[in-house]
C-alpha cells in the first residue's frame, strides 16, 4: 500500500454515533429501524478512507452523516470546519433537459457557482466524450452517457473532500479505467476522501484505511488489506 | 426491530423537537443559524432550478411556452361568454371584478398547492445533497409567479379593452402584488414545511384551500358580508388583497393602505416563523421524506 505518511489532523470525528428510522408499517403502526449503532471512528486529513460491507448494511447512512446531510440520534459526527461534498451519480438530473443544463443544475447542487461550471464545460465535455449530444436532451442517452456525464462535473469541478458513493461501478469498461485512473490521481494528490463500495477490488486499489460494517454496527476498522482479509473470511462463513 | 405504535412515534417527535430546542436556546445559537434566508449560491440554484422546469415544462408541447398566454386567455374568454354574453349579470362591471379576483387566487392557489409536496417530493434529492430546504418551496414560487406574471399582463390588457385604462393610482400595484407574494411565501412555507410530518395534511390543505375560494370575496362583493361577520371575513389576507386589487383595478382608487400593512406584517411574520421551523429540522427531512 502506499507509504505515505498519514498526517493525524483529524477532519470528520464520529463518536458513539446511533441513527434509526421509522417506517410506518401500517395505520398507527410504525416500526423502528437501526440504520447504525454506536460507531466511532476519526477520518484523517489527506487520506482515503473505503467504506465497506454488504447491501443494506448502513454504508450509505454512514456516508451521509459524513456529508452532514442526516443528523445522528444519538452520538457527534463533528466536521472541524471543512466543506464536504457527497458525489452521486447524476444528483438532480432531468431527462428532459439537455446534458448542458443538466451539468450545470448538477454542479449547483454540489454546491459550486454557476460560474464555476460553466468555465469548465469544456472540459466536461471532453472527458465525458459527449461531443454534440451535450445540447440535447438528456433522455436520448444511453445509460453509460449519463453516468459519464455525472462523473464528469463531479470530477472536473475539484471539491474538498470527496464522498464517492459507488461511483465506479458504471459505464462501459474503457471509461471505468479511466475514471478509475484519476480517481486514482485525486487521492493519491493528498486529498481527503471516502469510498463507498462493495466491490473489494476497488477499495483495495484506492483506499488506505478502511471501515467494515455490518447491520449498522462497526465490525472493522484499520488498514485496508487487514480489514478485506476479516471481511473476505467473514463473507465465506455467512455469504449474503 | 420493533413494533411501535402511533403514540410512540408522537411521543417520540415530540420529546426530539423540544430536546433539540432547548439544546438550541442553551447554546445561544438561534440567531446566526436561522436568521439568513438563502446564500448567494442557493439562490441561484432556485433561480436556474426554477428556469429549468420552465423549459422542461415548454419543451413538452407543440405551442411551447405560448400556453402560458393562451391558456389564461381561453379562460378570460369562457369568464367573459358565460357571465357578459349569457347570464348578462346586472352588476356593472362583473366580468372584469370576477376576473380580477380569479387570476390573483389563482396564483395564490397553485403556489400553496404545488408546494404541498415540494420537501415531501424532494427526498431522493436531499439525500444526496446538503441543501438547505427552503430552496424547495422557494422554486416553486419563482415557477408560479413567472407564470402568474403572463396571467397577469393579459389580466391588464382585458382591463384597458375593457374600459379601465390604467391610472397613476396604478403605482400601487407593484406593492399590492409584492405583499401576495409575502403572503403566498409564507403559505408555502407552512404548507411544505409541515407535509412532510404527517403526510395526510394534504388533504386538510386542500380542503381549506377550497374553503378559502369561497370566503375570499372572489364571486361576490365584501359588502354582501353581514356586518357582524365582517372583521373574521377580512383575517382572510386574501380577502383583503383582492379588494385593494379591486380598488385600484376597477374603482381606480387607492388601496386599504392599513389592511395592507397588517397583511405584510403577518405574513413578513409568518415567513420567519416558517422558515425558522424549515431550518431547524434540516437535517431530519433527508430521513423522513422518501
Amino acid at each position: 500500500m502506499s507509504a505515505e505518511p498519514i498526517s493525524s489532523e483529524n477532519v470528520i470525528s464520529l463518536r458513539g454515533v446511533g441513527v434509526r428510522f421509522y417506517r410506518r408499517s401500517g395505520l398507527f403502526r410504525q416500526s423502528l429501524f437501526t440504520a447504525l449503532h454506536d460507531i466511532s471512528f476519526d477520518l484523517q486529513m489527506g487520506e482515503s478512507l473505503g467504506i465497506i460491507g454488504r447491501n443494506g448494511s448502513g454504508k450509505s447512512t454512514l456516508i451521509r452523516v459524513l456529508a452532514g446531510i442526516i443528523e445522528p440520534d444519538s452520538g457527534v459526527c463533528i466536521n472541524h470546519g471543512y466543506s464536504t461534498a457527497l458525489l452521486s451519480m447524476g444528483i438532480g438530473f432531468d431527462k428532459m433537459l439537455s446534458g448542458r443544463h443538466n451539468a450545470i443544475l448538477n454542479g449547483l447542487l454540489l454546491g459550486f457557482r454557476k460560474r464555476d461550471v460553466v468555465n469548465r464545460m469544456s472540459d466536461i465535455i471532453a472527458f465525458a466524450e459527449l461531443d454534440d449530444f451535450i445540447d440535447h436532451p438528456l433522455y436520448t442517452y444511453s445509460s453509460g452517457m449519463r453516468a459519464r456525464l455525472g462523473f464528469s462535473v463531479a470530477l472536473k469541478l475539484d471539491p474538498d473532500i470527496l464522498l464517492v458513493d459507488e461511483a465506479l461501478g458504471v459505464g462501459d469498461a474503457q471509461f471505468k479505467a479511466k475514471s478509475s485512473e484519476v480517481m486514482q490521481q485525486k487521492i493519491q494528490s493528498n486529498r481527503t476522501a471516502v469510498l463507498v463500495s462493495h466491490s473489494t477490488d476497488v477499495i483495495r486499489k484506492l483506499c488506505q484505511r478502511t471501515v467494515w460494517i455490518d447491520h449498522g454496527e462497526l465490525c472493522g476498522m484499520g488498514p485496508t488489506d487487514e480489514v478485506l482479509s476479516k471481511y473476505h473470511r467473514f463473507l465465506k462463513i455467512e455469504p449474503s | 426491530m420493533h413494533n411501535h405504535t402511533l403514540t410512540d412515534s408522537v411521543r417520540y417527535s415530540y420529546v426530539r423537537v423540544l430536546s433539540l430546542l432547548t439544546l438550541d436556546m442553551q447554546k445561544g445559537r438561534l440567531p446566526e443559524t436561522y436568521v439568513f434566508f438563502l446564500s448567494k449560491q442557493h439562490r441561484e440554484v432556485v433561480l436556474f432550478k426554477a428556469f429549468a422546469k420552465l423549459r422542461v415544462e415548454a419543451s413538452r408541447y407543440y405551442l411551447g411556452f405560448l400556453w402560458w398566454v393562451f391558456h389564461p386567455l381561453l379562460t378570460m374568454a369562457i369568464f367573459y361568454l358565460v357571465f357578459h354574453v349569457l347570464l348578462q349579470r346586472g352588476e356593472p362591471d362583473y366580468v372584469a371584478f370576477l376576473l380580477i379576483g380569479v387570476t390573483t387566487w389563482h396564483w395564490f392557489s397553485n403556489t400553496i398547492s404545488h408546494s404541498m409536496n415540494s420537501i415531501w417530493g424532494g427526498g431522493s434529492l436531499m439525500s444526496q445533497v446538503d441543501i438547505p430546504k427552503v430552496v424547495f418551496p422557494c422554486v416553486i414560487i419563482v415557477l408560479d409567479t413567472i407564470k402568474f406574471s403572463f396571467v397577469f399582463l393579459i389580466l391588464l390588457i382585458f382591463l384597458i379593452i375593457y374600459g379601465h385604462t390604467p391610472d397613476v393610482k396604478y403605482i400601487s400595484l407593484p406593492l399590492i402584488l409584492l405583499v401576495q407574494l409575502l403572503v403566498i411565501t409564507a403559505g408555502a412555507f407552512l404548507v411544505a414545511a409541515v407535509v412532510p410530518f404527517m403526510p395526510d395534511l394534504e388533504y386538510v390543505f386542500g380542503v381549506l384551500l377550497r374553503l378559502m375560494l369561497f370566503l375570499s370575496g372572489i364571486f361576490y362583493s365584501s359588502e354582501r358580508i353581514p356586518e357582524k361577520y365582517k372583521e373574521y371575513f377580512y383575517l382572510n389576507p386574501m380577502a383583503n388583497l383582492i379588494e385593494s386589487y379591486r380598488a385600484v383595478m376597477m374603482k381606480h382608487d387607492w388601496p386599504d393602505w392599513t389592511s395592507l400593512g397588517l397583511v405584510a406584517n403577518a405574513a413578513i411574520i409568518g415567513i420567519v416563523a416558517t422558515n425558522l421551523f424549515i431550518k431547524r429540522f434540516d437535517r431530519l427531512y433527508p430521513r423522513i421524506c422518501p
